[in-house]
């Protein structure tokens, strides 16, 4: 079984931190505590599945699923840009046609060498 | 010939008749039988070169090295398929076997065939059993699309194919292999000409695939099964430099001006699908962009028309087709485990599946062309005989040999070292049925070392 800890390289929220709670407003405190218990549910359903003995599969995570489908399909998303036209001329129809002169000029003067 | 083809023939009652215990031990039988059998074309005894000849059938040393690879992969294929096909309703596992004897068959006949007409209707005729296997055993709705992209993009490349084949049928009289290398140039109008060059290769350079139209690749690849990807990456790219490599005698002086787009586009194509590799998340898409970079080596190194273009093309084709079955072997046995392609996934397996570890590291080591494995004897070959023909190949092929090397060591570190994720809990040891598919495909790999004279072809001196 997976031992829980906090997330180390979270920040921790100002609620949490004595130095900055009494400069909190009463809805700022009442606002990061709904999202705590948000945060909460979402860990405690982890948990559950973590900890299930009956479980045989991975647990699914929704985020990694989000960020694998996004790396598989750029095309559905691309859009003509100048940033975009621009490394595609570069890297895509520019070095064809240097490289389709720079072979023909060494093979035609030079013969190959 | 016939010896192997009566038997990969009766391979389709075999499946329908054995009772389901024994379907798949005699299915694996029989065709490790009939691999074993055609191990005994590399026996070459002619003066001329072609063997086992008849008006339709004949074998030379080109043709071999690639019908024993063939060959040899349906058990491989076989024994790769068992596991996922379990549990499915016995017709359709017949129906699974039958299609991929049924592409073996096909692949025999193309390889083996020296009328060009029977080879096109061969070249066209495997791609129906690949993309039933893949539309029908693919694993995620992405697989229609693949199946789509895999069709027409090859049947569109193949159609010109058939009219520049009739236009040669009808100058020149015949398409026998044995007689077109000694016929006269097709000699049309000078734009015509050219045409018709491109109407020859395109064909093929889309099989191969070359990197402008390799598109359908990397889909049909990840969608289809194991066997699929197996079969595809193994034989059917191969299909496609094969028929490069027959043509390219006919088409000769024409070539001289054609073949500069397609080289820039073969050598840069090997630049740019390796720096793709390093970006990939999905573990077989990693592996088909790397098929396409290895192809592109290969398909400069037949555009060049040198002996040792040639030769090093052959034994880059056949080292590839193994090594890369193997890869994708592995990649199944993670996805069995973990039903996802993740590589983020499936990391650390080497605490976990240690013994596994060892054939990962050979298949990435023969991936990333070490010597003395013949992936690099092929490449080196392609590159020394690129260099001779423009010295300015060296730079392209030298990153494209850096850029393989990192994304093969990419691979094999992603899934092996690293922390293995936590909440994998049913990870099963390997298979005894794993180790003996990855030993099938790489004891073969390493034995070429010792007698890499069985795969020089034509020019073996």
């Amino acid at each position: 079984m997976a031992d829980y800890r906090e997330a180390p390289l979270a920040t921790r929220p100002k609620t949490l931190d004595p130095n900055e709670y009494f400069n909190l407003s009463p809805d700022y405190r009442r606002a990061e505590a709904e999202r705590a218990a948000l945060r909460a549910g979402l860990k405690r359903q982890y948990q559950l599945q973590l900890n299930n003995p009956h479980r045989k599969e991975l647990i699914e995570d929704p985020a990694l699923n989000r960020w694998v489908y996004a790396r598989a399909n750029p095309y559905n998303h691309f859009k003509a840009t100048k940033k975009t036209s621009l490394l595609g001329a570069l890297f895509g129809v520019a070095p064809l046609f240097i490289l389709y002169y720079v072979f023909k000029t060494d093979r035609v003067c030079y013969g190959g060498r | 010939m016939l010896k192997i083809l009566i038997p990969t023939l009766f391979l389709l009652p075999t499946t329908w008749l054995t009772s389901s215990k024994w379907l798949w031990p005699t299915a694996l039988t029989q065709s490790m039988l009939i691999a074993l059998g055609s191990i005994t074309w590399l026996n070459n005894t002619t003066d001329t070169g072609w063997t086992a000849l008849n008006s339709y059938i004949g074998t030379d040393p080109l043709s071999t090295p690639l019908l024993v690879l063939s060959c040899w992969l349906l058990p491989l294929m076989l024994l790769a398929s068992q596991n996922h096909l379990s549990s499915e309703p016995m017709n359709r596992q017949r129906m699974y076997i039958t299609l991929l004897a049924t592409l073996q068959l096909f692949l025999i006949l193309a390889f083996g065939a020296t009328e060009m007409i029977m080879f096109y209707v061969m070249f066209e005729a495997t791609l129906i059993p690949t993309l039933l296997v893949i539309t029908r055993w693919g694993n995620q709705t992405e697989r229609l699309n693949a199946g789509t992209y895999f069709l027409f993009y090859t049947l569109a490349g193949s159609l010109p194919l058939l009219v520049a084949l009739l236009m040669l049928q009808n100058n020149t009289g015949t398409l026998s292999l044995l007689i077109i290398p000694y016929a006269k140039p097709l000699l049309l109008m000078p734009f015509g000409s050219k045409i018709w060059w491109a109407a020859c290769m395109i064909a093929f350079l889309v099989k191969m695939p070359l990197y402008g139209m390799h598109l359908w690749l990397p889909k049909a690849h990840v969608e289809a099964p194991v066997a699929g990807s197996m079969v595809l990456a193994a034989v059917l790219l191969k299909l496609g430099g094969y028929g490069m490599m027959r043509l390219m005698i006919v088409l000769d002086p024409l070539s001289k001006e054609m073949v500069y787009p397609f080289i820039v586009l073969a050598l840069w194509g090997v630049i740019m699908t390796g720096s793709i590799c390093l970006r990939q998340t999905d573990l077989k898409s990693l592996i088909a962009y790397s098929s396409v970079s290895h192809m592109g080596l290969v398909a400069g190194g037949i555009l060049i028309q040198t002996p040792w273009g040639f030769t090093g093309a052959l034994i880059l084709m056949i080292a590839h087709g193994l090594a890369s079955s193997a890869l994708f072997c592995l990649a199944n046995t993670n996805y069995e485990r973990t039903h996802s392609r993740t590589m983020l996934l499936a990391r650390g397996l080497q605490i976990a599946l240690p013994l596994m570890t060892t054939w990962w590291f050979i298949a990435s080591l023969a991936n990333l062309a070490l010597p003395p494995l013949p992936n690099l004897m092929g490449e080196l070959m392609i590159l020394t005989s690129l260099f001779n023909w423009s010295a300015w190949t060296l730079i392209l092929t030298g990153i494209g040999t850096l850029i393989t090397a990192a994304y093969s060591l990419y691979m094999f570190l992603m899934s092996q070292r690293g922390p293995l994720p936590q909440h994998m809990l049913a990870l099963p040891p390997s298979y005894t049925r794993e180790h003996l598919l990855m030993a099938l495909h790489l004891i073969p790999l390493l034995l070429i070392i010792l007698k890499p004279a069985l795969l020089w072809g034509w020019f073996a001196c």
